[in-house]
């Protein structure tokens, strides 16, 4: 399979993900949990997690993992350990509730990293510390280095929306593509010896309807639909106001996972508890992140909403703000 | 793995899940529409494993009835008759130019389902074989276990008395048919009940005190209209889930957002200013504000002069309310003066509590300190009346004497001019003086503008005097009552808005025939709470004394008996205990009968002698709702009671079937009931249960109770199920208008009714002698007590990963974070003793010990601890609980109870407990740590 013949679906179904909006909730990382990843050897597994920045994430390191393409070469990263996801904690509930066990219920094994382990945290010295949240999932690329990567073309695009998924009668278990994602996105199911990853909700999209992770985001953070459709709200925030940005763009796989950065939030404060106006979040970080554009994307998104506060219309802010869930995606009926 | 067409494929689906889902009604939405059917689903075979994974045979609506704000409605997915997930239903309705409130849910209500099949479960009715605590019981048959709860109710009301029994289930909001199920047992019998909106600490006392109401909140989505946000003690982030998106969506839409909260919390995060004041100092800085906006003469005087007691005189000689009874022969002492310009004489001021209205109310809502709704509008309109807000003037008294007398405002004003310039509240709050006239600017000038205010200011000791000088800020601005401004208070679960729904299900003969215990009195009193108040010099036992033998508030039971009987469900009463150490070791053995009806074993079930399972959110009908949003929601049964488990309201059916029977054997039937002059039959308890077989099933109760509201009236089941949320016909202090957010307080500001305050007005001067001996007859700042002598302050914030207790025992929600309670420190504090991150570390002070482990974060203050409240006691700690360490505390104003509007009403008014207060002292653990 060439790359030529996957990369192009007729249409691709991007996401949006507004980080000013995102409130760390968790909430998604649960909703798909529960509909998708609670199978045996998928306990470790969050194909949608939720991560406090500036931290080593999930899987710890995940950023410097390795994997994508450097000069469209496709480059072979490390395979993340179980302990660098976190191995899941287990409880003995009924033993201590039920059955009159001594002690406590602890987390078994001992609680020393797990995948939100940060949360909160941040960097920087008080006051002036600093984070934010970062909502991660498969990029549902334009170029998967997982497909690339895999050795029995289980791994495919779908023509209809792009969604990039495992073929489980394919998959035969060589953890190639987890090895190739810079995004540590596809996971291995130690059960069934096979790849299992984000797929995008595909059974919902088909109906018209939202992904569990977009659908239940109760930040209203989550935009999805068609790139090429002038009327969504991706294809405004991608293209016409290209205040979306991609994570990571220099890992080389075109991911169709896009982040408004944040530009809400305090500036520093001086030493005798005056507001500077030096930004709290350091532009290098999310220079780092989001490419060099985002600097311009700051001052747009900064302008457009001082334009809401002297009561002129932006129709940037209205596009974020979403008064409509309707208006921020497909369907989110179920 | 199953492989079908994909012609099999769909027609399955339309066949089942979708026909299920919408009846068949709704058609496929666009992105099938907007594809060129013919080029879908080249793979089909292998992919329908995932399409199967979605599928479902029947969907019904479920909420979570916990003591939670969020309210949100949710869909419940079942296959083969096991509930698979939820996910909000997302047919709330929309207000037009306002983000609408869907979809509505959190990482708590989207894992819901776990109680239902996890390890925490109770399955049986189960009996006690071991000490209290240790998890040893036998299973018993429902029968024996409800036989020997009622063969004890008779043999406690014989050889006792009925209040030595209580019932504790708290917010009815949440679920009004389970609440109304124990109530209503108790109310029969003629046990007492308890108050809880005060003992978790949440009611603002402060609120009573300056405005006579319980409580009253705008609905979240109204936050958009602010232009101008202050969220002040309150992380709606982590704690109103929900709710949260309105803060980022009103940013965007231009609202200015300042965060004020001692650590960089996930609101401030957002926000475009974060303010940290030294914890407790809250109360300073507002009156910092207060002071830029009296000098800048940015306050509305009219609003003053018309809304509040500002202008009321105020003796010089005594310090007290010029009265009537001062000026004339019988006098009333509840009617008041102020100075009229233009005639330069006292005059009488109308709807204060001495004149009552003219037509009888027909309901006493019991959030009110009055009703002052049947005056006529306008009341308050001061016509030709110019009171003055300042000067000093002379009036003749009845005696013929002359006196001075000033209006409160200024008082009021020097107090301020005096004590509170940016500068020196500077030097209190630790906030930069140029920040706070800024602050204080901003707020008066960016209008409509909004405090949002939460537990992080409503926590204190004086948290009465935080909270009325808020209203003080909103009253300068002219904030209340209008959309977008005001000051918002969302911690605690207090309005169920069909309120007499409530009363006709609970207390079916009134609730004046209904044994209302103050719990936090209850619990001080029988635990024998040492509250070391003694180093703040102010002797609690003194105040509790003369307010408890002047009848002004209550203790059960009464004549010095000890509590016997406590039945607790839908409440982890033991387990958020402020005094914890102390009741277990002194209420808990005075106890001779615990019994707790629960789906999950917590930890009060576990303290429990005999234990009922009892039917999850998704097993029984009930109704759901909250300040939050006006929209009145249901469950249902997605499947019937799982194992034994049986709905609240037929536990407490079949437990008065039983306690009849009791009676009957046991030959004591029937007993007068001197303190409501009732005599009551015992025998007839079933009857009286379900008046007569009407009220058999919960189904029956939510249709009675639907009809017997006028805020829910014309919505029943059926509306509710098939149309969803439906929006309350009626609130508490405004009108519902039509394709608006509900904001509180317009029947007084803008239909200018008296407020049920003592004066009619928004009242922030009380002259009652406690208030004077503490010295917060006026609102000012008062310093945190400092009773514990010890370095850093107790903090116990709410968690993202609970509520309250429920969750934080759920597997996923710990492994979202680090497994276990968490002690949170400062880098500095971290420092200084040693301690790493995850490492055990100890917190303790005189009334408790709590071994944890403990998170370092960047974003808390040096000076304090913080701890996510009540983590169950058999979590991952090596001693203790959040509650270890707190005694509780009463501040003596909220004991007041013979003063106009301030008195004793069931989550009215009493002492919360207080928390925030406490100091604690942290080290490293070195001992061992249990495998």
């Amino acid at each position: 399979m060439t790359m030529e013949a996957v990369s192009k679906p007729k249409r691709q179904l991007a996401f949006v993900t507004d980080l000013n909006k995102c409130i760390g909730c968790q909430t998604c990382t649960v909703a798909c949990k529960r509909l998708w990843s609670g199978n045996p050897g998928q306990d470790y597994m969050y194909w949608r997690n939720v991560e406090t920045v500036p931290g080593l994430g999930y899987p710890k390191n995940w950023t410097k993992k390795g994997g994508g393409f450097k000069n469209d070469e496709l480059q072979k990263g490390k395979r993340p350990g179980l302990g660098d996801y976190g191995v899941p904690f287990e409880f003995e509930y009924e033993e201590r509730l039920f059955k009159g066990a001594k002690g406590r219920v602890k987390p078994s094994p001992s609680a020393r990293w797990a995948p939100n382990w940060e949360d909160d945290q941040g960097a920087g010295d008080f006051p002036n510390n600093y984070y934010f949240y970062l909502p991660r999932m498969c990029n549902h690329c334009e170029k998967p280095a997982c497909l690339e990567a895999c050795p029995s073309d289980a791994i495919y695009k779908r023509i209809e929306d792009g969604l990039v998924v495992v073929n489980l009668d394919k998959c035969d278990g060589k953890k190639d593509c987890i090895e190739a994602c810079p995004y540590a996105k596809p996971y291995f199911n130690s059960v069934t010896q096979q790849a299992n990853k984000c797929f995008g909700c595909f059974p919902r999209v088909e109906k018209g309807v939202a992904p569990a992770c977009v659908a239940q985001c109760v930040g209203r953070a989550m935009h999805v639909g068609f790139l090429d459709d002038p009327g969504s709200s991706v294809h405004k925030l991608v293209n016409t106001w290209k205040v979306a940005l991609p994570l990571y763009a220099e890992f080389g796989t075109k991911p169709n996972v896009f982040y408004v950065p944040p530009f809400l939030g305090p500036m520093m404060e001086d030493d005798m508890g005056k507001t500077s106006s030096d930004n709290k979040i350091p532009l290098a970080l999310l220079e780092k992140m989001f490419g060099s554009e985002v600097k311009n994307v700051l001052a747009l998104l900064s302008k457009e909403r001082a334009r809401k506060a002297k009561n002129k219309p932006s129709d940037l802010m209205d596009v974020l703000i979403g008064q409509r869930s309707a208006d921020m995606m497909i369907d989110p009926l179920t | 793995m199953p492989r079908s067409t994909r012609r099999m494929f769909l027609r399955a689906a339309g066949a089942g899940c979708l026909a299920a889902a919408f009846g068949g009604s709704f058609a496929f939405k666009t992105l099938a529409a907007a594809q060129d059917p013919n080029a879908q689903y080249e793979y089909t075979g292998w992919e329908n494993l995932h399409r199967n994974e979605w599928t479902w045979d029947k969907k019904t609506r479920g909420a979570h009835l916990i003591n939670c704000t969020g309210a949100c409605p949710h869909f419940v997915y079942s296959k083969d008759g096991v509930v698979l997930r939820e996910e909000p239903s997302k047919d709330i309705p929309v207000f037009s130019g306002i983000p609408e409130y869907n979809p509505r849910g959190c990482n708590k209500g989207a894992c819901a389902a776990d109680y239902m099949y996890g390890p925490h479960r109770i399955k049986y009715p189960l009996i006690r074989t071991g000490e209290r605590g240790e998890g040893k019981w036998r299973r018993a048959s429902w029968d024996e276990a409800l036989e020997m709860i009622a063969d004890k109710v008779i043999d406690t009301i014989r050889d006792h008395s009925a209040d030595c029994i209580s019932v504790f289930s708290p917010v009815p909001a949440v679920a009004p048919i389970s609440f109304s199920a124990g109530h209503r047992f108790a109310h029969f019998i003629g046990a007492h009940t308890h108050t809880f909106f005060d003992w978790y600490g949440d009611q603002p006392t402060g609120t009573v005190q300056a405005l006579g109401i319980q409580g009253d909140s705008c609905e979240t989505a109204d936050w958009y209209n602010a232009r101008m946000i202050i969220t002040w003690g309150s992380n709606p982030l982590t704690t109103r889930i929900p709710d949260a998106h309105y803060l980022a969506e009103a940013a965007m839409n231009g609202t200015k957002l300042v965060s004020i909260s001692p650590d960089y919390n996930a609101t401030s995060i957002k926000a475009d200013q974060w303010i940290h004041p030294k914890p407790g100092t809250d109360a300073a800085l507002g009156l910092g504000m207060a002071y830029v906006i009296i000098k800048k003469g940015l306050y509305d005087a009219q609003n003053l002069k018309e809304q509040t007691d500002m202008p009321f005189l105020v003796r010089t000689d005594n310090g007290r309310y010029l009265r009537e009874v001062d000026m004339v022969d019988s006098g009333s002492d509840a009617m008041f003066y102020s100075w009229d310009t233009r005639t330069r004489k006292p005059v009488k001021m109308k709807g204060s509590w001495g004149e009552q209205p003219e037509k009888k109310p027909p309901i006493q809502p019991p959030f009110f300190g009055r009703n002052t709704l049947t005056f006529p509008k306008g009341y308050l309109e001061l016509g030709d009346l110019d009171p003055a807000l300042e000067g000093t003037f002379k009036v003749k008294l009845k005696d013929g004497s002359r006196v001075e007398v000033r209006p409160v405002f200024a008082n009021y004003k020097d107090r301020i001019m005096k004590d509170y310039s940016p500068r020196q509240a500077s030097a209190i709050t630790g906030v930069n003086a140029a920040v706070i006239t800024k602050l204080a600017t901003d707020y008066a000038t960016i209008t409509p503008s909004m405090i949002i205010t939460g537990a992080g200011t409503n926590h204190w000791y004086y948290s009465d005097v935080n909270f009325r000088v808020f209203h003080f800020l909103s009253a300068l601005t002219a904030s209340d009552g209008r959309n977008g401004g005001g000051v918002q208070h969302y911690i605690g679960q207090w309005k169920p808005v069909p309120l007499p729904g409530v009363g006709a299900l609970s207390f079916p003969r009134g609730g004046n025939k209904h044994r209302f215990c103050q719990t936090t009195i209850w619990s001080y009193y029988h635990s024998e709470v040492y509250d070391a108040m003694e180093n703040a010099d102010i002797d609690t036992a003194a105040f509790l004394n003369e307010s408890l033998s002047t009848g002004q508030m209550p203790l059960y039971p009464r004549d010095g008996r000890d509590p016997k009987v406590f039945l607790c469900y839908r409440g982890n009463f033991l387990n958020q205990a402020k005094g914890q150490k102390y009741m277990l070791r002194n209420l808990w053995p005075k106890l001779e009968l615990i019994v707790n009806a629960n789906f999950r074993m917590d930890t009060t079930a576990l303290y429990s002698d005999i234990v009922l399972p009892s039917a999850h959110w998704y097993e029984k009908t009930d109704l759901n709702m909250s300040h939050e949003l006006t929209f009145l929601k249901m469950t249902e049964a997605a499947v019937k009671p799982l194992w034994e488990s049986k709905t609240d309201w037929e536990i407490f059916r079949l437990l008065s079937e039983k306690v009849a029977k009791a009676a009957v054997k046991k030959g004591y039937v029937k007993y007068y009931d001197e303190q409501f002059k009732w005599s009551r039959d015992l025998s007839m308890l079933l009857s009286d249960y379900t008046d007569n077989g009407k009220l058999e099933t919960d189904v029956d109760a939510v249709e009675f109770f639907l009809k017997k509201a006028p805020h829910t009236k014309g919505i029943t089941l059926d509306t509710l199920r098939e149309k969803g949320p439906q929006r309350f016909r009626l609130n508490w202090t405004s009108p519902m208008k039509e394709d608006l957010p509900y904001t509180p307080f317009q029947h007084f500001v803008d239909s200018k009714k008296p407020w049920p305050t003592l004066t009619g007005r928004q009242q922030f001067f009380i002259d009652h002698p406690t208030f004077f001996t503490l010295g917060v007859e006026l609102p000012v700042y008062k310093a945190p007590i400092d009773a514990d002598k010890y370095p850093l302050r107790f903090n116990t914030p709410h968690s993202r990963y609970g509520i309250h207790s429920t969750w934080k025992d759920n597997t996923l929600m710990l492994r979202l974070h680090r497994g276990g309670p968490l002690i949170e420190l400062s880098v500095v504090e971290a420092r200084a003793r040693g301690l790493k991150d995850n490492d055990w570390a100890e917190v303790w002070n005189d009334h408790g010990r709590i071994i944890a482990r403990v998170k370092i974060r960047a974003g808390e203050p040096a000076g304090r601890v913080s701890m996510n409240h009540t983590p169950e006691l058999y979590q991952d700690m090596i001693e203790g609980g959040s509650q270890s360490v707190l005694p509780i505390r009463m501040n003596p104003t909220s004991l007041v109870g013979n003063y106009g509007h301030l008195k004793f009403k069931p989550n009215y008014y009493g002492p919360g407990g207080v928390n925030r207060d406490t100091r604690v002292e942290v080290k490293r653990y070195l001992g061992a740590v249990p495998g």
